[in-house]
């Protein structure tokens, strides 16, 4: 009767023992399908250099760029203008219904710097301007990964050596091949 | 002695298809995850979308030398001939092996020297971001400065 209550207890001990590496294996799968199966996500990245881009494009030694403002104090750029003349191009691959709907999108706000603001924002001192998909903007207050990625950079910008506030929110859609 | 000699070849027996079974179940399970680790596609997607963005944030006259060293011996494996890296437009394709291949478009409205790379061409895909491709007033402006 021992004998055959320890080959029992064998059995089940190995039997115990592949149910324990089942769990163990399908734990692994489901980690490396989790880590390898989902894309890198890099629209933030994106989102970064776009704004670095616009930044480099409007102003250069925290001076505005020539170019940008004219005599009159009017603004050169455009919403028609500024992909062209910041070196922008918003096109992307046939992928999905991407050539259809923008995966871009760019808006500048030009403030007057107020001291007295905590946060520095004075009126507007010329109109805004945008470019790409305006309809990305109304997903930002929305969190989650399979929405648009928006980021928002200001900086302090002299415009005949008064200071100004120049706000850039760019936003990459691309959600198909990121998420 | 007989019957103690079997009953012992049988508990050796047992654990050596034990051990075995073990082996094999590790084995698989390691080359799920090394299979896992060195995919074409994820390799494709990677190098593309590094291109991409370096790309993104260069700027004219920059010189720039990429790394692609493991793309290139995923080609090699792959037994792939022609182009492995192509830019078409502002679209980057990186194709390791048969088919399609993964794209990625970048925004930077620049005209590169060297718009694609062979895998027998060594593991440095270089090339120089020769000039943007449109320009206003902006960009005559930084020239004059």
């Amino acid at each position: 009767m021992k004998r055959l209550n320890k080959k029992g207890t064998d059995k089940i001990i190995s039997v115990y023992w592949f149910v324990i590496l089942f769990i163990v294996a399908a734990a692994v799968v489901y980690m490396a399908v989790v880590f390898y199966g989902e894309p890198y996500d890099v629209r933030e990245i994106e989102a970064k250099i776009m704004i670095n881009q616009i930044a480099d494009c409007i102003s250069q030694g925290g001076e505005i760029q020539d170019g940008v403002i004219n005599g009159e104090g009017k603004l050169e750029l455009t919403n028609e203008n500024i992909l062209s003349k910041c070196h922008l191009d918003f096109n992307v691959e046939d992928f999905k219904d991407w050539k259809t709907q923008e995966q871009f999108y760019v808006e500048i706000n030009f403030y007057k710097f107020n001291k007295d603001a905590p946060d520095g924002l004075g009126s507007k001192f010329v109109e805004d301007i945008v470019a790409g998909n305006t309809n990305l903007k109304e997903y930002c207050d929305k969190k989650g990964k399979n929405f648009p990625v928006c980021v928002e950079r200001d900086f302090y910008v002299l415009v005949k050596e008064n200071p100004h506030i120049i706000k850039v929110k760019s936003i990459v859609r691309k959600t198909e091949k990121n998420v | 002695m007989k019957k103690r000699n079997s009953k012992r070849g049988n508990i050796l027996t047992e654990n050596v298809i034990f051990i075995v079974l073990n082996l094999i179940f590790l084995t698989i399970l390691f080359l799920f995850l090394f299979s896992k680790m060195g995919d074409v596609g994820i390799l494709e997607e990677k190098t593309a979308k590094q291109i991409a963005l370096i790309i993104d944030s260069a700027k004219p006259g920059m010189e720039i030398s990429l790394s692609i060293k493991d793309a290139v011996e995923k080609a090699n494996k792959e037994n792939r001939e022609g182009k492995i890296v192509f830019i078409e437009g502002n679209i980057v394709t990186v194709q390791l092996k048969e088919g399609k291949g993964y794209s990625y478009s970048f925004f930077n409205d620049v005209e590169l020297n060297k718009n694609y790379h062979y895998a027998d061409e060594g593991n440095e895909y270089n090339f120089i971001v020769e000039a943007h491709k449109t320009g206003g007033a902006i960009e005559s402006n930084e020239e004059t400065k």
